[in-house]
């Protein structure tokens, strides 16, 4: 064991001799993707690890989660399933001009679709519970507690208490969707009960101008519901390319959702037809679900964190230096309780170099650079690295944009007016591709190979000197021949409020 | 002789930039008496480049004769496919006066038709694409039950909607393509044309000449000479057909093949593929050969491997039987040939101008497409080097920037992605692990084969297999494979990787996205096989063992 704890003398904690004995090596409160990706990997570092987790519900609360997390059980696979569902209402709308009768009587059987959804993640929460129990990890139900800096007590399903000690403890607990303060919000879901819905709603109000607004305003208008979205800013999706934004506004407005920008809700009251919306506009809308999809809260509340001097931020995010440590030396945190970059493969990268720090001997960072992520509305939108506005900001020189707005190919039968947009964001002086985005059918899985080359610092020369896959969206990134604009890098520029 | 040549710094620039294929006296000498009678206004730098290697064809095939002093042209472009009309549009973009000729236009190509666009436009990528999109409605729908979505009856296809939107389209874009060409400047003429001599083009009887000649004319479907091929359509007559095939016989293994076997499957035809191998996809990764035929016959497509036709016989009602060296198997509607295309070579005037062909019919080319006779050049199909739409534009471009932009520029073959439209379809980029493994050695193998996450909730038996090769040594990639749904669109990212000669280690230190199929090439973590050429012996010493100890 010895030779695995290379941070045993780093851990200056004088009330420990150094032959303490401990239950565990690790302990990871939650298992979600980085507690159990954690997990894992220290177990195959050889390091003696148990775990703890919620029971298994697809809404979570203070008392109930499930082995899997947020990712698989309220988030990216269920959304993921939905968005699926939802996108075969496009498909069959295109599908008429390519020939196909489809009869008009087409029904959509919501009931069904959950049902296998539920299913589908309870075989994940199986898989992932395989997952720990063959990597060797201890697995124990019930709500895990901080009582020191070497001790955790988790509260099982019956009462009873079990408490243990572990050499280091790992927080891995998450986040969960916040319902923003209004009056009448109780009348209000969050993506919890969203993907969990008994009925599908006819008229949907979605408030929130995130990806989980713009997702869900697509699954339900998908599924052939009336969808309202309410939103703050000029444009959804603030932090994304001031472009795209503009793409992704135009085509959730081309596929028949309703935009209410600069808009948000003043009360909700229940009446007979429905919830009763009623904007700081003045404007009333009577929905049969109203979705506030205003943010995310890190699940640190009960962790008794205090008591032990784990200090968090003002959102209740646990503070962590770059190696996922807290101000607590024994006590580490990864995922989207850190609040750091909230996305599934960045808290594997987390829980994957804090095993690699902590156990595996091979100190290391994780790196927030270049990292890809993908919003599922439809059509989707996908981005790596910077922003033009971010590219401006950083102010380092000059940098020239390349776009690409085009009809694919499927919409010249399918008549379909949307276009896809593309864009480059490059270093003028060093030729160093910043930032790419898009947004088109198929745009998550055309960005993954996109960021590997800006990962490693690819210039647009060597896009240009890719030779295209042809007929395909993905060959637009690499023939982009003209500069659309050059932007000088003076900080002058006015910064925009959308 | 040779001083008197006006700008001697350029002229070595250019001669040990541009292979020149003709002796370096006859290069020169002819050079004085040519200079003066130009009267072209492209820029001079430009001009005199070109001018040399044309002059010195001249004096090489005319033996001294009398020199024109004018052409018509700068560049004359016989064939306005992808290659020819890339190359015709940066040539006029660089100043130059472009002529291009094409025969009228006709969804079957012919000795006398085909039509601005060419065969990626007409009848090649995109219609096969459109139908490709159409026929991949039915899984779709088979997808969509699954997730709760019900049709009073089951949908039906209609093939003369289809056929008649497909044409609408194709008809659209070659007023595209022609547009493109009238815009940039260029004479767009109607007709055949045929090489006269090196600076001359004939045209149903008009003769144009010009600087330089461009043979851009491709190549067009090839059916093998056997009892009843009459009968067999080939792919160009398989996209315009007047009604479904019930039941067709596909002959032939390459991606043609599959790609038809795909979308006929798709649109409910009852489909057999007829190979004379064990496998399809000749010169593919022999995992991608394997899991796509797997697929395939999965989705109801008959493969009948070992099995060549030797005769097609036509019934009395009229439908087609296939006699192959095992046996016969009845019942066909139509039976189509995808079992090569040639170069459309024949009765160019190419033999009698001195222009080397290969026995397939092939332009013999330089690493600049430069032809034996140094006025001619050749871009896409029509030279067989690789038969894709990207190579033949990337080719046009390289030629047209050799030719009028002083930037003599070859081509570059290397790491060029590919796809194949079969259901599912593949994306590629790189070498095989058979290529990479006779080139490198010593190769490391990744591989993924998973159900992806849609199958799971359709019911549906899909499933994706990828594939890294690395170079054991250096851990680049060398090869990047992929068969299952969006490969062609996956790969092309990861192509700019390969081209780029990155790592396995920089695919790791990438984040994926998820939850998306593609982020499974990040994510591989454990080599399936190291393959090693030579098992280490116990004499080994230093290096050598410690790459052992490694696997």
């Amino acid at each position: 064991m010895a030779r695995k704890m290379l941070n045993d003398g780093e851990l200056s904690q004088p009330n420990q001799e150094e032959q303490t004995h401990f239950d565990f090596d690790l302990f990871v409160i939650g298992a979600g993707s980085g507690g159990v990706r954690a997990a894992r990997f220290s177990a195959n570092f050889g390091a003696k690890v148990g775990i703890c987790e919620l029971p298994f519900h697809p809404i979570s609360s203070e008392v109930i989660g499930g082995v899997g997390g947020t990712c698989v059980i309220r988030g990216c696979v269920p959304k993921k399933i939905l968005v699926y569902g939802a996108s075969f209402g496009g498909e069959l709308e295109d599908a008429r001009s390519y020939g196909w009768e489809v009869h008009e009587k087409i029904d959509f059987d919501w009931k069904k679709l959950l049902q296998k959804k539920t299913d589908e993640i309870l075989r994940l929460n199986g898989i992932y519970k395989r997952l720990l129990s063959n990597a060797g990890v201890k697995l124990y139900e019930g709500e895990g507690k901080i009582v020191g800096p070497n001790e955790v007590e988790v509260t099982q399903l019956d009462g009873t208490k079990l408490s243990y000690s572990a050499k280091h403890i790992l927080i891995a607990t998450g986040s969960r969707a916040q319902r923003a303060p209004i009056p009448g919000q109780e009348l209000a879901i969050t993506s919890d009960e969203a993907l969990s819905l008994e009925e599908l709603p006819k008229r949907a109000v979605v408030l929130g101008g995130g990806y989980i607004a713009v997702e869900f305003a697509s699954i339900w208008r998908g599924m052939g519901s009336t969808v309202d979205l309410l939103f703050r800013k000029e444009l959804p999706l603030r932090g994304f390319d001031d472009e795209m934004r503009a793409v992704v506004a135009r085509n959730l407005e081309g596929r028949g959702i309703n935009l209410h920008p600069r808009t948000t809700i003043k009360e909700l009251i229940k009446s007979e037809e429905g919830v009763k919306v009623i904007t700081d506009h003045g404007e009333e809308i009577v929905a049969d679900v109203v979705l506030f999809a205003t943010g995310r809260a890190p699940n640190t509340k009960r962790l008794n964190l205090k008591a032990v001097g784990v200090e968090v931020d003002q959102t209740g995010a646990v503070k962590v230096d770059e190696n996922s440590r807290t101000n607590v030396p024994s006590i580490w945190a990864v995922g989207d309780v850190t609040n750091r970059m909230n996305l599934t493969p960045v808290a594997l990268m987390e829980g994957t170099c804090f095993a690699k720090t902590v156990f595996g001997g091979q100190p290391c960072k994780p790196d927030y650079r270049d990292v890809p992520c993908a919003v599922f509305c439809i059509p989707p939108l996908s981005v790596v690295g910077l922003s033009e506005e971010q590219a401006i900001e950083q102010g380092k020189g000059d940098i020239l944009v390349f776009t690409s707005s085009f009809n694919p190919m499927r919409n010249t039968i399918s008549g379909r007016q949307e276009k896809t947009v593309m864009k480059l964001v490059v270093d003028a002086e060093t030729e160093k591709v910043l930032g790419a985005s898009m947004c088109g059918p198929e745009a998550p899985e055309i960005m993954q190979g996109i960021a590997v080359a800006l990962k490693c610092g690819a210039t647009k020369a060597q896009f240009d000197s890719t030779v295209g896959i042809h007929p395909s969206s993905a060959e637009e990134f690499v023939t982009m021949r003209s500069v659309t604009r050059r932007v000088a890098a003076a900080s002058s520029n006015p910064k925009t409020n959308l | 002789m040779a001083t008197s040549v006006t700008t001697p710094k350029l002229t070595t620039t250019f001669y040990k930039r541009l292979p020149i294929t003709v002796p370096l006296s006859s290069h020169f000498l002819s050079l004085q008496n040519t200079l003066t009678p130009f009267s072209h206004n492209c820029c001079s730098l430009l001009y005199f480049q070109c001018q040399r290697r044309h002059v010195a064809a001249r004096a090489k095939s005319d033996n001294g004769a009398e020199l024109p002093s004018h052409y018509d042209f700068d560049l004359f472009t016989v064939g306005a496919g992808s290659g020819g009309v890339r190359a015709s549009r940066f040539a006029a973009n660089f100043g130059a006066s472009v002529a291009i000729c094409e025969l009228p236009f006709s969804t079957i190509s012919s000795e006398t038709t085909g039509g601005v666009g060419g065969t990626c436009v007409l009848r090649g990528c995109v219609p096969k694409k459109l139908l490709v999109y159409a026929s991949k409605f039915s899984h779709e729908f088979d997808e969509s039950n699954g997730f709760g979505w019900k049709y009073g009856t089951e949908p039906q296809h209609d093939w003369s909607t289809l056929i008649a939107n497909k044409n609408a389209e194709l008809q659209r874009l070659t007023g595209i393509y022609k547009n493109i060409l009238i815009n940039a400047g260029i004479t767009l003429i109607e007709g055949r044309g045929k090489i006269v001599d090196p600076h001359t083009v004939d045209v149903d009887g008009k003769l144009y000449s010009a600087r330089h000649i461009l043979i851009s004319v491709g190549g067009r479907p090839f059916i093998p000479d056997i009892p009843g091929s009459e009968y067999a359509i080939d792919s160009d007559a398989a996209l315009d057909l007047p009604s479904k095939p019930e039941k067709i016989a596909i002959v032939g293994g390459g991606y043609i093949a599959l790609e038809f076997a795909g979308i006929f499957s798709g649109l409910t035809s009852e489909v057999h593929v007829f190979i004379r191998q064990k496998k399809v996809l000749r010169g593919f990764d022999e995992d991608i050969r394997d899991f796509v035929a797997e697929r395939m016959s999965l989705r109801g497509i008959e493969f009948h491997t070992e099995e060549s036709p030797q005769a097609i016989l036509k019934s009395t009602d009229g439908s087609l039987s296939v006699k192959t060296n095992k046996g016969t198997v009845d019942g066909f509607s139509h039976v189509m040939f995808a079992t090569g295309r040639r170069p459309n070579t024949k009765n160019l005037g190419l033999e009698k101008v001195g222009v080397k062909m290969t026995k397939n019919g092939a332009i013999e080319v330089d690493e600049y497409s430069g032809t034996a006779v140094p006025s001619i050049w050749a871009v896409g199909d029509v030279t067989d080097r690789i038969n894709l739409t990207p190579v033949a534009l990337m080719e046009g471009g390289a030629l047209a920037k050799t030719l009028f932009q002083a930037e003599p520029t070859k081509p570059d073959y290397s790491a060029v992605p590919s796809a194949v439209f079969s259901q599912p379809p593949i994306g590629q980029v790189g070498l095989s692990e058979e290529q990479a493994i006779q080139e490198y050695g010593d190769i490391d193998v990744f591989t993924a084969n998973f159900r992806p996450l849609k199958a799971t909730l359709s019911g549906l038996p899909d499933r994706i297999f990828m594939k890294l090769v690395l170079c054991a040594k250096t851990n680049k990639v060398l090869g990047l494979h992929m068969c299952g749904e969006d490969a062609p669109e996956i790969v092309q990212g990861f192509a700019v990787a390969v081209k780029a000669g990155l790592t396995k280690a920089d695919f790791d230190a990438t984040v994926g996205v998820h939850p998306t199929a593609a982020e499974e090439f990040v994510t591989l973590r454990t080599p399936t096989r190291k393959i090693r050429k030579s098992p280490p012996s116990e004499g080994m010493t230093g290096p050598e063992v410690k790459a052992a100890a490694g696997v």
